[in-house]
């Protein structure tokens, strides 16, 4: 991200690997910059080998949040192994409390790829065929693993894949929604869906209808706790600069 | 902070239960006779009445969760999981040194988990009224020890005069409010203790009692009012402090306060039955009926069990205004049901009464959720 005009020159993205020092050292290789600060759940390891300082993804989500939508009190992050709501303060951009879903992996963005994998479908086709079916049947279990045995007894009766995806997104949308019930006021008209969850179309329109208010998903949601922390280092730049 | 005093100069640095197991074999040695007791309700002044030395059962290890989950719901409190697999297992030292057990019926799990173990040991177990404010509960709870007293003079064939128990009335009431008065120096900032240090001081006072307590106690006072005033510190200057409330904490659940340590932040306070919670309020002396006099002093007790838990906000007010936190961490263990649904009332108390920072944490003794408790306490920590 440029510090003076906060236009965002380069983006990059990399499935985690075992070996994320490595992945780490090639981006030392290959990319230079003035400050840097980790973010995410990496964030110790990016700092151990990057230098820099490091911020929570969740302060990092309500820095970009005030930065680019100004007038948005409520964020949601569907990440992949974990769900954020956050409720902000749009005055000041003052974070005023956060909530996190349950330890285990029900309510994320594992549960999708975990389903998309039991109906042997990639994850696009997995939304595609949510936005045909018919949102008339229920996935009772709240733990992935059980909720993989009730789709496979599902199958088994017969019933068409594009309803089990539907009553996936559903049983996901529910768990979103009572996070979100403790993160919004009445008097915001809209709310902005961030992570890589929001890439999801068919959830994105499904929120939208559940909880009455506009969703707004930004141009690269996946990215946005990404340019949150790159906001934050500008401190630090400027810092430095007082420093020399 | 390496000219820090030890509070402790002992072979037992960094090991509190050590230090506290050394203790009970001490007394045990000395023909002291141990009764194991589940939590701060239990009426320890009746026990060192008779001579005896009381013995902490509760576990916060997660190794012997495996076992008691052979037995016990996988979804129940970690820490009677653990203490039973400690006894399955005939691992754990405080047990095994037990002559008797007391239990109190403080929730359904510890409840029915007693009659699991009474094959073990002769067992009492202590009917807690959960309405401490209606007309009755105090003489209701005064027939519970009393039939704690008459067990264990049937149990060891003693007796436990008025006398004796005034006499470990006044030596409760010196050693807490010393304890009380060791917790307090969480107020000064920077801080000049540790919470390994307040942890410490609780688990050797749990187990200690008489003029050597006292002395100890004195001692450590001396060491921090020393570390006051030549401006020895535990923290830097600007360290965020954080007051741990919810269900009482050791071992494997000491994961969440050793992850606000690594935030940089400091642990001023711990309000917990692991923490102060057991050495607040004084018994009265020479009342002339002292078996009523515990009776209502440990009725005050604000544990989650009971229903309205008014003592519970009232502490937290005063913890609040002396300790002067930036964060309150609600530490839940998972299916600890009263403590998690207190959780609404305490929140909307810390923040909107008390206007301070707060933040639920539901764990187990599992080290599965460290990475998304550091991001947790880590936000939490840097919201201003």
């Amino acid at each position: 991200m440029d510090a003076e005009t906060h236009e965002v020159v380069d983006r990059f993205q990399a499935e985690t690997s075992i070996d994320l020092a490595a992945q780490l050292r090639l981006i030392k290789e290959n990319y230079c910059w003035d400050t840097l600060i980790s973010t995410g759940y990496g964030r110790h390891l990016s700092q151990k080998v990057l230098g820099g300082e490091t911020v929570t993804e969740i302060k990092a989500y309500t820095t970009s949040a005030h930065h680019f939508h100004g007038d948005i009190e409520t964020v949601i992050d569907l990440g992949g192994q974990d769900t954020k709501a956050l409720l902000i303060n749009r005055h000041t951009g003052r974070l005023l409390k956060f909530e996190m879903n349950d330890k285990c992996s029900a309510g994320t963005g594992k549960f999708f790829e975990m389903m998309a994998a039991t109906l042997g479908l990639g994850l696009n086709e997995l939304v595609a065929a949510a936005l045909k079916g018919n949102s008339s049947l229920e996935i009772n279990s709240t733990c992935t693993v059980f909720a993989e045995s009730e789709v496979i007894s599902l199958l088994t009766t017969g019933i068409s894949v594009e309803d089990i995806a539907r009553a996936i997104h559903e049983s996901l949308l529910k768990k979103l929604v009572s996070l979100l019930s403790k993160m919004m006021t009445a008097d915001s008209s809209s709310i902005l869906f961030v992570g890589g969850g929001a890439k999801n179309s068919a959830l994105v329109a499904f929120l939208s209808d559940a909880i009455d208010k506009k969703v707004i998903v930004p141009e690269y949601p996946d990215f946005f706790g990404a340019y949150g922390a790159a906001l934050l280092s500008k401190k630090t730049l400027n810092q430095n600069m007082e420093m020399k | 902070m390496s000219q820090l005093t030890p509070l402790f100069m002992d072979e037992f640095a960094g090991f509190p239960l050590k230090r506290a197991l050394g203790q009970v074999v001490k007394r045990r040695e000395n023909g002291a006779r141990v009764v194991g007791a589940y939590c701060s309700y239990a009426p320890v002044e009746l026990i060192w009445a008779m001579g005896g030395v009381p013995a902490i059962l509760c576990a916060f290890s997660n190794t012997p969760i495996a076992k008691a989950e052979e037995t016990l719901p996988a979804n129940l409190c970690p820490l009677i999981k653990s203490s039973f697999g400690f006894i399955e297992l005939k691992t754990c030292p405080f047990f095994e040194l037990t002559d008797a057990v007391v239990g109190e019926t403080t929730c359904d799990g510890k409840k029915k988990m007693f009659e699991l173990i009474e094959k073990h040991r002769p067992l009492y177990v202590m009917d807690l009224p959960q309405c401490p404010a209606n007309e009755g509960a105090v003489e209701y709870w005064k027939h519970s020890v009393t039939g704690f007293k008459k067990f264990l003079e049937a149990e060891f064939n003693t007796t436990i005069t008025d006398n004796s128990l005034e006499e470990s009335i006044q030596a409760s009431n010196a050693k807490n409010s010393l304890v009380e008065e060791i917790f307090a120096f969480g107020s000064h900032k920077p801080s000049v203790i540790t919470w390994q240090e307040m942890y410490d001081v609780a688990t050797y006072a749990m187990v200690s009692h008489g003029g050597e307590t006292i002395a100890k106690l004195r001692e450590i006072i001396a060491t921090l009012t020393e570390r006051r005033e030549k401006g020895i510190f535990t923290s830097t200057e600007h360290a965020k402090r954080v007051l741990i409330t919810g269900c009482p904490v050791g071992g494997d659940v000491l994961k969440v306060l050793k992850l606000v340590d690594e935030e940089g932040a400091t642990i001023v306070g711990l309000d917990s039955c692991t923490g102060l919670k057991p050495f607040v309020g004084r018994i009265q002396e020479g009342s002339g009926d002292p078996l009523l006099a515990i009776a209502k002093r440990y009725l005050e007790i604000p544990c989650a069990c009971m229903t309205p838990n008014t003592g519970r906000t009232d502490a937290l007010k005063k913890q609040v205004t002396l300790l002067k936190p930036d964060l309150v961490i609600d530490l839940v263990l998972q299916s600890c049901h009263t403590y998690n649904i207190e959780a609404v009332k305490v929140e909307s108390f810390v923040r909107n009464g008390l206007g301070t920072n707060y933040l639920k944490v539901v764990t187990d003794f599992s080290a599965q959720d460290l990475g998304q408790l550091k991001t947790r306490i880590g936000a939490a920590l840097e919201m201003d």
